[in-house]
């Protein structure tokens, strides 16, 4: 079976062309021949063609357009894919497909929206609300199959009247790199790992912590990555009168010493509202190097056990419910961090992800070719003692599960 | 009880598995129970031929019999489990292996072929169905419950059945190995005579025939009587090379459970098996009920040149798989059968 392998690649900077570069090896041990499609080039002659979708025009609108000649299997990173779609319409200057898909989502005022957006009269709803219009049915009507990441896109998909197949994989783990042993100091360290702007609950999580410094003032918390615009990190910081001691930045960091000061740091913090639909390649690292982890208790990190990640509600509670979580993770880090490890082990292993995929591929490519053979054999055979009624017959076969 | 055993029947083949669905059947008849077997022709090949097998069985109706209940049914092996009743129990001798751990290797039947693969999975859906409305699933080894937990996820008990009941017996041991089994590249027959090519004292009889027959002969070809190739033996045959032998071979590729160690122990020898036998390692323990070696001629010669020269060892590990074996009963197997 000959795969078209759709997806941003390294050097391309995103987390989806990172988890190709893991998935890839594992899935040619599983799969006879996978080959990589090029932006701008032919597309490749295959069997079955699979298509990585996130939430980036950038990365993957090139994607979505081999999709529309073709359909195949749609990896859905995102549920929420607004920033997409609006990418690929009016990002190239295409309005009317824009209206179409506010349209398919929303009917008649979907539509009046997405004119109000294109005339400057309503805010970019990408960026100011996305999470309320998340536009996946362009995808889904062009989607063989679906792959989804968690039982929360699963539901919202179904929810969004997706009727075809969908094989709920999980996102595999990293393998843990050689780590630099990194001194920080911090009684409790806690990290905290990615764009730093208001979904990520970064106003919350500071007035957490300078909570938790009023009873542990030997706390530091880590915050490594991008500001976003506006954000105004300092003012804030200086508003809760958390003084410089408490508080360590690191903007900007590669890959190895991202790692290291993960492994440096007691607990982590990944908090997230609204969520997209995404699964955070962070949280699974953190989880599988043994670390405490805070998670917001919406979406894919909901799914998280309980002793594996301590899920904040996000209500009216969520500040001193997080600064209660943070003192908790410290005093019980150990236990924690071993149910982790373990949870990562056994539900984000690299191979039972690249199994996930073959079975969804060798299924997409072959069910109906499968269920033609059968069926018609099943057919001929009742047909030849008077039965004909093959649509009854195939009925029969899928109700035993046998097509 | 009123119980139909269902097995599949590949025509004109007559082996272990269809042995112990027979056995089955005459121990419940034997306890009172009204009891029989239940069977439909099985042809596996081409591709997707395997699935109209299931089709087959699906569609039989076993729920009733000549206006009279049928009150359970026990089933041994694809595609007969899939047989719909209220009350089924199975018994898994083995998945459908094709579709699983022979794939892409020289014992698979499947190709690359998109059809072909998704014929594998619809293989997959149909066990986690078949097996997830039964009441209660046994399988014959570890081995074959860790199969069905690793590819399935269903969960088995491990229950071993008791073999063949013949008048086993001992007697002293003769400088010969005994191989019974099919004559099929699988079960490895090959290794033990390039163990006899290896070692010139070695002696072999290779009791039981098959599609591998020919090869086998080819490849002994030469030894001057070294080997014998017994064909199919009878009863009081196979009873007596049992007694007589020094050591019984036994080692297919990761075995689902094998009778013939359970046959070797009631006859009190030792069993010589490889490290990747699978199933046989249950029982077969290295210096204990036998040989364990790596799958190699030159490291079962030695461990042949070893039991034919230390024979109260061999014996005392007779003894002890005697010992095992006899823990397998048909009154334990159908105590948890009819539960």
């Amino acid at each position: 079976m000959r795969v078209a392998y759709y997806s941003p690649m390294p050097p391309s900077r995103s987390g989806i062309a990172d988890y190709s570069a893991l998935l890839l090896p594992a899935l040619r041990e599983r799969v006879e021949e996978i080959v990589v499609a090029q932006p701008g080039r032919r597309a490749p002659h295959a069997d079955v063609a699979i298509y990585h979708v996130g939430n980036d025009p950038d990365a993957h609108g090139w994607i979505v357009d081999a999709l529309r000649r073709r359909p195949g299997v749609v990896v859905l990173h995102e549920f929420v894919l607004h920033h997409l779609i609006s990418g690929i319409t009016l990002g190239r200057g295409d309005a009317r497909a824009y209206f179409d898909a506010m349209e398919r989502e929303l009917g008649v005022v979907g539509r009046l929206l997405a004119l109000g957006v294109a005339d400057n009269l309503l805010p970019l709803l990408w960026e100011t609300q996305p999470e309320r219009f998340p536009l996946a049915g362009t995808i889904l009507d062009l989607a063989q199959g679906l792959i989804v990441h968690s039982h929360y896109v699963e539901q919202r998909v179904r929810e969004a009247g997706y009727a075809g197949p969908i094989w709920r994989v999980p996102h595999p783990a990293w393998p843990e790199p050689p780590l630099e042993r990194l001194e920080l100091a911090g009684e409790p360290l806690v990290g905290c790992f990615g764009y730093l702007n208001v979904n990520k609950r970064i106003p919350q999580l500071l007035e957490a912590f300078a909570l938790l410094r009023r009873y542990r003032p030997g706390a530091k918390l880590l915050l490594v990555g991008a500001e976003a615009e506006r954000f105004d990190l300092d003012r804030r910081v200086e508003r809760l009168g958390l003084d410089a001691g408490g508080l360590v930045r690191r903007p900007y960091v590669d890959e190895s010493e991202l790692w290291s000061l993960m492994a440096a740091c007691d607990v982590l913090v990944n908090l997230r509202s609204p969520t997209m639909g995404e699964t955070s390649g962070s949280v699974i690292r953190g989880l599988s190097l043994g670390k405490p982890m805070l998670v917001s208790d919406v979406g894919w990190f909901a799914e998280l056990p309980d002793g594996v990640a301590l899920r904040i509600p996000v209500d009216e509670y969520e500040v001193p419910t997080i600064a209660a979580a943070l003192e908790l993770a410290a005093d019980h880090a150990a236990e924690l961090g071993v149910a982790a490890r373990e949870y990562v082990r056994r539900e984000h292993d690299l191979a039972r992800s690249a199994d996930g995929y073959a079975k969804a591929l060798e299924e997409a490519a072959g069910n109906e070719a499968v269920a033609d053979a059968v069926l018609l054999r099943i057919a001929e055979a009742a047909a030849e003692v008077g039965l004909d009624d093959a649509p009854e017959l195939a009925r029969a076969a899928r109700a035993a599960g046998i097509v | 009880m009123r119980i139909a055993v269902c097995r599949p029947q590949v025509p004109f083949v007559y082996g272990g598995a269809e042995l112990m669905a027979d056995q089955l059947v005459a121990e419940l008849a034997k306890r009172g129970h009204e009891a029989e077997t239940v069977s439909i022709p099985f042809k596996w090949y081409p591709g997707t031929r395997v699935l109209d097998q299931a089709f087959l069985w699906r569609l039989v109706d076993l729920t009733e019999s000549d206006g009279r209940p049928i009150d359970r049914v026990i089933a041994t092996k694809f595609p007969a489990y899939c047989v719909r009743h209220p009350n089924k129990v199975v018994w898994v001798l083995h998945q459908f292996r094709q579709a699983y751990d022979y794939d892409r290797t020289e014992l698979g039947q499947f190709s690359e072929a998109p059809e072909d693969r998704a014929a594998i999975r619809a293989v997959e859906r149909l066990d986690r169905t078949a097996l997830g409305e039964a009441r209660k699933v046994f399988a014959t080894s570890r081995n074959v419950a860790d199969r069905l937990a690793r590819f399935t996820g269903v969960h088995a008990e491990v229950l071993p059945h008791p073999p063949q009941q013949l008048a086993f017996r001992t007697a002293d041991p003769e400088p010969f190995v005994l191989s019974v089994n099919r004559l099929d590249p699988a079960k490895r027959i090959d290794l033990l005579i390039e163990a006899a090519k290896l070692d010139r004292s070695l002696r072999v009889v290779i009791a039981g025939e098959g599609p591998d027959r020919a090869r086998l002969e080819r490849l002994a070809a030469g030894l001057n009587g070294q080997i014998e190739f017994a064909g199919r033996v009878d009863d009081e045959r196979l009873v007596d090379l049992y007694a007589r032998c020094l050591a019984v071979f036994y080692a297919p590729v990761d075995e689902d459970f094998g009778m013939v160690p359970y046959e070797a122990f009631l006859s009190a020898k030792p069993v010589v098996t490889t490290e990747d036998a699978g199933g046989p390692l249950e029982i077969v323990h290295d210096r204990e009920t036998g040989v364990v070696v790596a799958p190699e001629a030159s490291a079962l010669a030695q461990a042949c040149a070893y039991l034919a020269g230390h024979l109260e060892e061999a014996k005392e590990w007779g003894r002890a798989g005697r010992a095992v074996a006899e823990r397998v009963t048909w009154d334990v197997c159908l105590d948890a059968l009819l539960a």
